[in-house]
């Protein structure tokens, strides 16, 4: 007997945002009012406990209505649209969960079955084009659908044991394409008659949970197939470009290597060679690949402590593309696990991304497309609850505008965590070892998520990829994050692998050559998965740990004791080779060697252009109209959603000064432990303008620039380390469009080699096409060092009366020494907004206003730092000065109203 | 402290994200802070956590309900996993004993002010069921959440937690939350009200930032006190270190 009852609010805030942004933004003219109704169901809980939760949990007296198995008429009949929306089954829904745990808790029994819908009530003249338009725009069909409004008999799924694993009989006499199509699969055919090739050695058929698992492994999103793709012709018009070329293959000489020439090997051969010259002292090498990994000296309470740093940046462009919440919730989560799974506790993150105008009207808006505004709303709302429930501050929070985004939003999420370096042991696994699966259950979410990301696209994705999307559950990870802080657990910790990308297969079959997994020990949402779905599902917030036998029952007992379920899915075997086992039966047994062949060899050319030159930085607006522009505008309302200062950590907030307007360049948080006085500071820096016109100059630029940042925050830039985000467009086969990835890629090269700063992880993401439309050529430089939190500035004018000098890149060793000395109080790392746009910038933090002349005509070469300084500099150019009167009082206003519309 | 060790009991329900910085706040302050955490994956792993949590405040001076996430502010508001809990008899009976007979305090941040309220012991110092007057927490009146630093106010120091507060003395303290607009249709008495927000940033009836029961043991606020560190927030001008963990520490000497 399924219950059910309505909570309406009194007031009711969303339901007033829903109707002004129907009649604003979809043009809705004649509705006149909105009520939104919110429906549970409920099955099987005492009536003692449901009595309990109508005062508190169903509802709260003092906001809400409440209405027990039907709204009232009144509410009803005059009603021109009643739209009832839920999740698609099988999406993890938060509302109905925390419903079931409240019910729980009052009866003390098991938790009972509950569900949710959001019932809008539309009151007013709509047409029935109106209708459709307004449950278009409120229904995305990736992860909800309209609601049925007959009562269910029941809420308990009915439990039906999942068929057997098929083999795929035609896998030898069918066209590879047609099994391709049959199957959606990413690989392509040179893969498929690869594998054919093993299968043949086996001598037997694949069954169909190989195939997605293969597909899996060897999907461009696990392995970067586009990186690894060797280049046979490089056709290079432009000089500058080719004279990077050539020392890049003067870099592989000097390496003595003869590895194929590929993005991967621009991509990374920066560090092998400053390693190789005896730089990059403190890089932290191991076989284990969760993040990047810096040792440090930590000062903890005035002591001095070894550290690990691990830092990442994750992309979700697809997922966020196709559904903005989760897509970008879970953009974050994963992120968080991939320091997470080195035992790093994450304290910070940076959320940097892409979007066409999101201020045109959603008319406007292409086929098969979400609406800009809605887009980057929903991707914010999205991101920012998940890093606000886990409890991470968020430092840094930048969106990049420009039209070839809306190909393909960008959504990157950079994160830093840290972790004494006794709390980390890393060991080979051995055979015998046993590996633990905890967090999460497994549902069919995220199913071929990887595959999904590494697909073309066009009008039809929306409607296929249901099922592709996750959703986050933060407080489950938030678990995690306490577990893996606490030195019992983390010790015991040989190896880690987090849940990205994969599933089971990927995250276990990761963790060592040889693995046997009981695909029925794996815990599930709900029955009816069968071994393919349990071996792929990239359900969130799950970890794979290998603890020796005599380890386990003890992880456990603290994995149960921070209210996590943990159980051995697996055991590290000595046979190469990862066998799965579901029902006691063998689903897949594949030779780790042909796993790890990534498939095919893939083939390109490259051809480069002869780029324009790109001029320095010197603003191409006057400052009233600059403030105006979308790459110049105030960000602050977008910032606001993001909790920057939890963890009693964040050195700098994001937007500084008593009236809190100037952005930080940098984001500052301390150490993660009691008294901690080393804090590490990260920046990014993009200009997608530039890259459109020179991918090559505006990559080197985007590195010098990324360290700029740093060295005006007060940090040593030799202690400093990059790591990079690539989007580009879909390379196909065409040599122009691999060119520009290439050449981007060496001007960053160039770039590290004459900093001796490297590049030491990275995160690809080749799939920025929609159609004809391309995203414009990407390099994200993210550069991040340690630095004692004392001398960190902030980038806000701090008095009147002081001087204000620019600084060229030559100086950069003299502005930190200024900085520890307290000469430099203020500093800003010019960008493409010019020298005026930046003191602008810092004068709008304290109201203290500038007094120069011509500042809007110089050309600043890129790594230049302005600064206020408390006395004369000898040798770097005098701009003017601070004045207690400020004069762009307007201009503030102008440049704070920008996206107003927006961002509420 | 004449040598006697004070305790504070931190709870920590799935969700609950700021037990660590609280705990570290009222450590400062002398205390030793235990965390419970509220483990729910089954039936008597839930019962054993009421006992423990019931167990642990029967041995506290202190409860505090740290801020967070609470069963993700579901369903549809902010808190109710916190207060359900706390309905539960032994840990109403268990919360009852510590204010009436062993004269304890309580406090409430963000979440935990939420569920204060929303459990009647602001208004009333006791536990009880809401009716349609009685105040409570909701969403903010721009309709999203908001995470800044804002100037509140000390508009009445006669709490235990701020005995050691000057009388309108203002401080830089860290907002983020998306429920922080306190809603009192039946109004809430002026003598009540500890903290106001100097420029309102939510909606808040009559500006209230923070506030105590009718005797002042019981404080709840929104803007995170605990979030304060050296070295914090640099780029923010404004005294940020407000005394209230060591005014509880003082009431106990």
């Amino acid at each position: 007997m399924v219950y059910r009852s309505y909570t309406l609010k009194r007031e009711d805030v969303e339901a007033r945002n829903v109707l002004s942004d129907l009649r604003e933004n979809l043009g809705i003219a004649g509705l006149t009012a909105c009520r939104i109704a919110h429906r549970y169901d409920i099955e099987s809980v005492s009536a003692a406990a449901l009595d309990a939760a109508k005062n508190g949990v169903l509802s709260e007296p003092p906001l809400d209505e409440f209405y027990e198995a039907e709204l009232p008429i009144a509410l009803t009949s005059s009603a021109a649209l009643k739209l009832a929306v839920e999740a698609l089954p099988g999406q993890y829904d938060q509302r109905a969960d925390s419903l079931a745990q409240c019910l729980q808790i009052l009866s003390g029994g098991e938790r009972p079955a509950t569900a949710y819908a959001k019932v809008y009530l539309f009151y007013g003249d709509l047409s029935e084009a109106d209708v459709n338009r307004v449950k278009a725009y409120l229904i995305n069909p990736v992860d909800s659908r309209e609601a049925s409004p007959a009562l269910p008999a029941t809420l308990i799924a009915g439990f039906s044991e999942p068929p057997e694993v098929a083999r795929i009989e035609n896998f030898f006499t069918a066209e590879p394409v047609d099994i391709i199509v049959e199957y959606r699969l990413a690989m392509d055919e040179a893969d498929l008659l690869t594998m054919r090739e093993y299968f043949k050695s086996e001598n037997r058929l694949p069954t169909v949970a190989e195939l997605r698992v293969i597909d899996t492994y060897w999907s461009d999103h696990c392995r970067h197939t586009t990186f690894l793709t060797e280049f046979l012709n490089v056709t290079i018009d432009d000089p500058e470009v080719q004279k990077a070329y050539d020392s890049y293959l003067e870099l592989r000489k000097e390496l003595g290597t003869d590895k194929p020439i590929t993005l991967m090997d621009i991509a990374t051969i920066g560090a092998k060679v400053l390693r190789k010259r005896g730089g990059l002292k403190n890089l932290d090498i191991s076989d284990e690949v969760n993040a990047c990994s810096i040792r440090i000296d930590a000062k903890i309470d005035g002591k001095d402590e070894d550290w690990l740093l691990l830092f990442k940046n994750e992309t979700h462009n697809h997922p966020t593309e196709i559904e903005p919440f989760g897509g970008a919730a879970t953009c974050i989560g994963g992120a968080i696990r991939d320091p997470l799974s080195g035992r790093a506790y994450v304290y910070q993150a940076m959320r940097v991304t892409g979007c066409a105008d999101p201020r045109i009207s959603v008319a406007n808006t292409r086929p098969g497309k979400l609406p800009q505004k809605k887009l980057t709303t929903t991707a914010a709302h999205g991101y920012s609850s998940y890093g606000n429930q886990i409890g991470l501050a968020t430092g840094l929070v930048e969106e990049i505008y420009h039209p070839g985004y809306e190909a393909k939003r960008l959504e990157v999420g950079a994160v830093v965590g840290a972790v004494p370096y006794k709390n980390v042991r890393r060991e080979t696994p051995a055979p015998g070892d046993v590996i633990l699966l905890l967090g999460g259950r497994t549902g069919r979410d995220g199913i071929g998520g990887a595959t999904g990301s590494s697909k073309s696209h066009n009008a039809s994705t929306t409607e296929l990829n249901g099922a592709e999307v996750q959703k986050g559950n933060a407080p489950e990870e938030r678990k995690l994050q306490r577990l893996f802080r606490n030195p019992e657990a983390a010790r015991r910790i040989k190896r880690c692998n987090d849940f990205g990308a994969g599933g089971v297969a990927v995250a276990i079959g990761e963790l060592a050559d040889g693995v046997a997994v009981n695909l029925s020990a794996v815990l599930k949402k709900y029955a009816g998965l069968d071994a393919t779905e349990l071996a792929i599902s990239e359900s969130q917030e799950r970890m794979a740990v290998v603890v020796s036998p005599e380890d386990a029952p003890r992880f456990i007992e603290l994995a149960n004791a921070e209210n996590l379920e943990c159980v051995q899915v697996a055991e590290v075997t000595a046979e190469p080779r990862m066998v799965l086992r579901h029902n006691g039966k063998v689903v897949a047994d594949l030779a780790r060697e042909f796993l790890n062949s990534n498939g095919a060899r893939k083939y390109a050319d490259a051809y480069v252009e002869e780029f324009p030159t790109l001029a320095p930085y010197i603003s191409n607006e006057p400052l009233d109209t600059l403030v105006e522009k979308l790459w110049f505008c105030s960000q602050q309302r977008l910032n606001e959603r993001f909790d920057s200062s939890i963890g009693a950590g964040s050195v700098l907030v994001p937007y500084g000064g008593r009236f809190q307007r100037t952005p930080a360049q940098v984001m500052a948080a301390l150490l993660p432990a009691r008294g901690a006085e080393t804090c590490s500071v990260m920046s990014f820096a993009f200009d997608p303008y530039d890259s459109e016109a020179n991918p090559f100059s505006a990559a080197y630029n985007a590195v010098i620039l990324s360290v700029a940042k740093l060295v005006a925050a007060g940090c040593d830039y030799h202690s400093a380390y990059l790591t990079f985000q690539e989007y580009f467009e879909r390379l196909r086969d065409e040599p122009e469009r691999w060119g520009k990835p290439f050449a981007a890629l060496l001007g960053a090269l160039s770039a590290q080699i004459e900093l001796g700063i490297a590049a030491i992880g990275g995160k690809d993401s080749m799939s920025g096409s929609y159609e004809d439309l391309d995203v414009p050529p990407t390099l994200i430089s993210f550069a991040i060092a340690p630095a004692d939190a004392s001398v960190i500035i902030s980038p806000e004018f701090k008095e009147a009366g002081h001087g204000v000098y620019l600084f060229e890149r030559a100086d950069w060793e003299r502005i930190t020494r200024l900085i520890a000395e307290g000469k430099i109080i203020s500093a800003w790392a010019v960008d493409t907004n010019g020298v005026e746009g930046g003191i602008f910038k810092m004068s709008v933090g304290n109201e203290i206003g500038f007094d120069g002349v011509g500042v809007d005509a110089i050309q600043a070469e890129p790594g230049s730092v302005i600064a206020e300084c408390t006395e004369t500099i000898d040798g770097a150019r005098l701009l003017g000065t601070t004045t207690a009167d400020f004069k762009w009082g307007e201009l503030t206003t102008k440049w704070e109203g920008v996206l107003c519309k927006v961002f509420n | 402290m004449q040598g006697i060790q004070l305790r504070v009991i931190i709870p920590v329900f799935p969700g609950t994200n700021c037990e660590d910085d609280t705990a570290a706040a009222f450590e400062r302050a002398g205390f030793i802070a235990e965390q419970v955490i509220i483990r729910n994956i089954t039936p008597s792993a839930l019962a054993e956590s009421i006992n423990s949590l019931a167990k642990a405040i029967g041995t506290a001076n202190v409860l505090a309900i740290p801020g967070g996430f609470s069963g993700g502010d579901e369903p549809e508001g902010s808190a109710k996993l916190i207060a359900a809990f706390f309905r539960n008899a032994r840990v109403s009976d268990a919360t009852h004993e510590l204010l009436d007979t062993r004269k304890g305090l309580i406090l409430g941040i963000c979440n935990g002010f939420q569920a204060l309220l929303k459990l009647g012991l602001i208004t009333d110092g006791r536990i009880r069921s809401q009716s349609e007057t009685s105040p409570t927490l909701t969403y903010n009146n721009v309709g999203r959440h908001i995470a800044k630093y804002v100037t509140t106010r000390i508009v009445n120091n006669s709490s235990p937690w701020l005995s050691k507060c000057e009388l309108g003395a203002e401080y830089a303290v860290p907002i983020s939350h998306g429920e922080g607009r306190f809603v009192a249709s039946g109004g809430f008495p002026e003598a009540q009200i500890a903290t106001a927000y100097v420029d309102n940033p939510n909606g808040s009836y009559n500006d209230i930032e923070g506030a105590t029961s009718p005797d002042g043991r019981v404080f709840g606020k929104m803007a995170h006190s605990e979030r304060v560190n050296k070295f914090v927030a640099k780029n923010i001008p404004g005294v940020k270190i407000q005394p209230i963990f060591e005014s509880a520490a003082h009431y106990f000497d």
